[in-house]
């Protein structure tokens, strides 16, 4: 039974400062989608509520056609994993397991075989009849997984599971929970600071700041078309141009910006381009040219990334980091044109 | 922690405040009658009980030794339970497990044992006068409170700082008191204040070192007791709290009170 | 130069507590030993005594009830106070820490005035004619037990509590979101992780009050004798050293005992430990 979470119009307050702004999302049933953003955005304040442990000023919460909003957090049936595992260090590893089957007064034999039969799963079947404090932090983080699984809940959460895994880990783990996710088809929210972390496990990605959500798309969308200048930033696009249309020929658009940029864009490529708008690149964004159309530029630090060159650059508009040809290095202190790559580019709105 | 407290639960535990406050409050209720026998409510209001302390020859003696003691009892303590408790975390691995247990044992052994004991070989076989060998039971009581407290703070100082100091140039002891001391200031300052109101309070090693002529309050508070059953000891009561009290506006001015549940 | 810093630096301490606490309790015990009668001698004199077996007795007795009240008062006090609110939980442990801040004369005398034969209870009663003369409460093994869980609550509580917020709230959340309703948590989590803090606290109350002296001579007098007063009497009033000296040994023993095997016990179950 895979249902849809929805969360409608929520408001969060610490004292008087407000952490969630009206906020709403949907998960589809069996979709896994991350709360992305750095602490303090309200990911996890979120990710609290929905769980039962914090109270909304306003707003609801609804798991398939059951309304969670004021139902205590034992009561909510959703699977939880933590940051810290938080394992209970008294219980075994398969007494952690089936402590929420036994808390559905499930008999004894009955929930040690489905226990049992979930740590087969994630691979820690020999390691049943240990403590929690002989485990190693993968393996803790598995058991958090088989604990929270086990109870087949309708809805699993996930409260930076990984934060305090070692790289490698990591990058298994993730892998270990989506096959997991996906398995079960269990409709998952994902909490996590952690950009290639979201982006590879998730099937949409919420982008959060100041308690709000910025953009909610999958990750392809999000990592090339940001809808505003945070997004972008957000996702890489460091070389942010403030530019004003001077002149319109059909599809192609004609446009300056401080310091006798002047460049020609095509609509069939970014869309309907607005007279007031914010060319988004990242490095590889631009190219650096000896001459050319595009932005004029001091070349300044020049470093070796493999596959081309980055140069940090001055120009009227600040300082932008542009890609160079691998085949033409160019010495610091060089006058040279950045010409922007239109698929590599992005148009968006003004910030402010 | 779970957010909600079951009502009966508060109840529960506003009636034990209340068992733990009361007692103090009849006290100070006591102190303030005017009666010649120790009653309360008090009857009629009156200071007087707290002129007749400062009447009493004994209570003033005997307060002025229990401070003499427990000054230098406890600088005593500190004086020698700071370097172990130093050594006991610089070199954690290097010493021995039986040397931090030993410095407890002031607390393990019964403080009854151990006056007992005092007075048998100290006093009376070797022949100590009274004084020093109050303030050598009372070190070494409160010795405990030196060495843990202090080594609680120096379990988290970071002692590559202590190279760091030496490695430019500062030689150890001056290293000691420019670097270490001033982080360890506040385990330093509650074991200070641990070990005095330890000191000040104490009445099973005292009993057995007071002698002619030298007693501690406490005691002194005890025998008055048995001949007197009137409301100067109450007053004298109310006087040993307002030393709490300020000792605990110092403990809250410089450590925050809730430094005492860790 | 560090060989000499790391074994002079806690020389004078290890001194101190070899000349003044080690040697003399030694010797004290030894004396026992020393009889003419026989090695165990003294020891066959106090058992057989009908008298000051029930010293012993009275006195582990008055120790496991004041330890069992001050456990359970201690512990949901302290259950209370971590739940509350930062503002309101500093001030319940000042509430806490004042008593314990002060000395054990003055906090045994309250309960002279609350319990004497005319003190606030017999007042109380004989006003409003529940009855006609005083009841005597003092010198008795409740009034005794009364002033010791009076004195050692709030050393409980405050140990407790400090247990109790050590309890990772993560913990309390995952029992709630695997569906334990607070009475199952309760017992099933906050209990068991509280335990070894409660033997600790057990283990505390429990020495304080067997090896106590100034309550029970205050509240107990003569006739509720424990073994602290009844070493102080054999000791300075009857100056029979020896006598006292075995009561300190069976103490010794007992207090070490009791603190070895339950130390030992609350690490095996210390399950926040490695």
């Amino acid at each position: 039974m895979t249902v849809s979470l929805t969360i409608e119009n929520l408001s969060a307050h610490y004292g008087t400062t407000q952490v969630l702004k009206d906020l709403s999302i949907s998960v589809a049933a069996g979709e896994l989608v991350s709360l992305l953003g750095s602490s303090g955005c309200g990911k996890t304040t979120t990710l609290r509520i929905v769980a039962g442990f914090l109270q909304p000023t306003a707003g609801r919460v609804r798991l398939g056609d059951r309304d969670l909003t004021t139902l205590p957090a034992h009561a909510r049936d959703i699977g939880l994993v933590f940051q810290n595992y938080a394992l209970f260090p008294h219980l075994t590893v398969l007494d952690n397991v089936a402590f929420g089957l036994k808390q559905r007064t499930i008999a004894k034999p009955d929930r040690v075989k489905r226990a049992m039969a979930m740590l087969e799963r994630v691979g820690l079947a020999p390691l049943a009849d240990r403590l929690p404090s002989a485990l190693s932090g993968g393996q803790k983080q598995r058991v958090a997984l088989a604990r929270a699984l086990v109870i087949e809940p309708p809805l699993l959460m996930f409260d930076e599971p990984l934060s305090n895994l070692d790289a490698k880990l990591r990058i298994d783990m993730r892998v270990e929970i989506r096959q997991l996710q996906r398995a079960n088809g269990t409709t998952s929210l994902y909490v996590t600071h952690d950009q290639e972390e979201a982006f590879s496990i998730s099937d949409r990605v919420a982008i959060m700041n100041a308690g709000r959500i910025l953009q909610l798309d999958t990750p392809e969308m999000l990592y090339r078309k940001p809808a505003n200048a945070f997004v972008a930033r957000f996702v890489g696009f460091e070389n942010l141009i403030r530019m004003k249309v001077t002149g319109r020929d059909g599809a192609v658009v004609t446009a300056e910006a401080i310091g006798g940029t002047k460049l020609h864009l095509s609509q069939d490529v970014f869309g309907a381009i607005k007279d007031d708008f914010v060319l988004a690149s990242r490095a590889d964004g631009l190219t650096v040219r000896r001459d050319g159309e595009g932005i004029p530029a001091t070349l300044g630090t020049r470093t070796y990334l493999g596959r081309a060159y980055q140069y940090k650059c001055q120009t009227a508009a600040g300082e932008i980091t542009a890609n160079g040809a691998l085949s033409d290095p160019l010495e610091a202190g060089t006058r040279a044109m950045l010409t922007p790559v239109p698929e590599q580019c992005c148009i968006l709105d003004p910030e402010d | 922690m779970p957010t909600r407290i079951h009502p009966v639960l508060g109840a529960f535990a506003a009636l034990v405040f209340l068992f733990l406050l009361a007692p103090l409050v009849i006290i100070i209720g006591a102190s303030l009658s005017d009666t010649t026998y120790l009653t309360f409510p008090p009857q009629g209001l009156s200071l007087r009980w707290f002129a007749n302390i400062f009447q009493i020859e004994a209570f003033r003696r005997t307060a002025i030794t229990s401070l003499q003691v427990a000054f230098l009892g406890t600088g005593l303590s500190l004086l020698i339970g700071i370097p172990a408790a130093y050594a006991l975390n610089r070199y954690r691995v290097e010493l021995p497990r039986w040397l931090s247990t030993l410095f407890v044992l002031p607390i393990l052994v019964p403080e009854i044992v151990f006056g007992f004991s005092l007075l048998k070989s100290i006093t009376i076989a070797a022949g100590l006068p009274v004084f020093p060998s109050l303030i050598l039971g009372h070190a070494l009581l409160v010795l405990p409170y030196s060495v843990r407290v202090v080594g609680a703070s120096l379990a988290s100082f970071d002692f590559s700082i202590e190279e760091a100091a030496m490695s430019l140039g500062c030689p150890p002891l001056k290293t000691f008191m420019t670097v270490v001391l001033p982080n360890i200031q506040a385990g330093v300052i509650a074991a200070f204040i641990l070990a005095f109101i330890t000191s000040i309070n104490d009445v099973s090693v005292s009993v057995f070192l007071t002698g002619p002529g030298i007693s501690t309050l406490p005691i002194q508070i005890l025998a008055h007791m048995e001949q007197f059953f009137d409301p100067t000891i109450a007053s004298v009561s109310v006087l040993l709290m307002l030393v709490t009290v300020g000792v605990m506006a110092i403990v809250e001015a410089t450590l925050g009170l809730t430094f005492l549940t860790k | 130069m560090t060989k000499l810093a790391k074994w002079g630096l806690p020389l004078p301490a290890t001194i101190a507590v070899t000349v003044l606490l080690i040697i003399p309790v030694t010797l004290t015990i030894a004396t026992t030993f020393g009889e003419a009668k026989g090695a165990f001698s003294t020891y066959a004199a106090f058992f057989n005594s009908g008298f000051r077996r029930a010293v012993l007795w009275r006195t582990l007795e008055v120790a496991l009830i004041t330890t069992a009240l001050s456990l359970v008062i201690g512990f949901i006090t302290a259950y209370v106070i971590a739940q509350m609110p930062g503002r309101l939980k500093s001030i319940m442990i000042i509430a806490a820490v004042f008593p314990l801040l002060t000395g054990v004369v003055v906090r045994s005398f309250a309960w002279l005035i609350i319990l004497g034969k005319n003190g606030i209870i017999n007042d109380t009663l004989m006003s409003i004619g529940i009855i006609n003369e005083p009841l005597s409460m003092l010198y008795t093994e409740g009034s005794v037990i009364v002033a010791m869980v009076y004195l050692f609550v709030p050393l409980m509580i405050l140990t407790l509590t400090g247990v109790l917020e050590g309890i990772p709230r993560d913990l309390i959340e995952a029992s709630a979101s695997l569906g334990a309703r607070p009475i199952p948590t309760f017992f099933q989590v906050i209990l068991p992780l509280a335990t070894p803090g409660l033997i600790v606290g057990a283990v505390l109350v429990f020495t304080g009050s067997f090896t106590s002296y100034a309550t029970p001579q205050l509240l107990g007098g003569e006739k509720q004798m424990m073994m602290g007063t009844f070493l102080y009497q054999r000791a300075m009033v009857t100056f029979d050293w020896v006598g006292a000296s075995t009561v300190a040994a069976i103490m010794v023993v007992i207090t070490i005992a009791v603190v070895s095997i339950m130390s030992r016990i609350a690490r095996r179950l210390n399950p926040m430990a490695v």
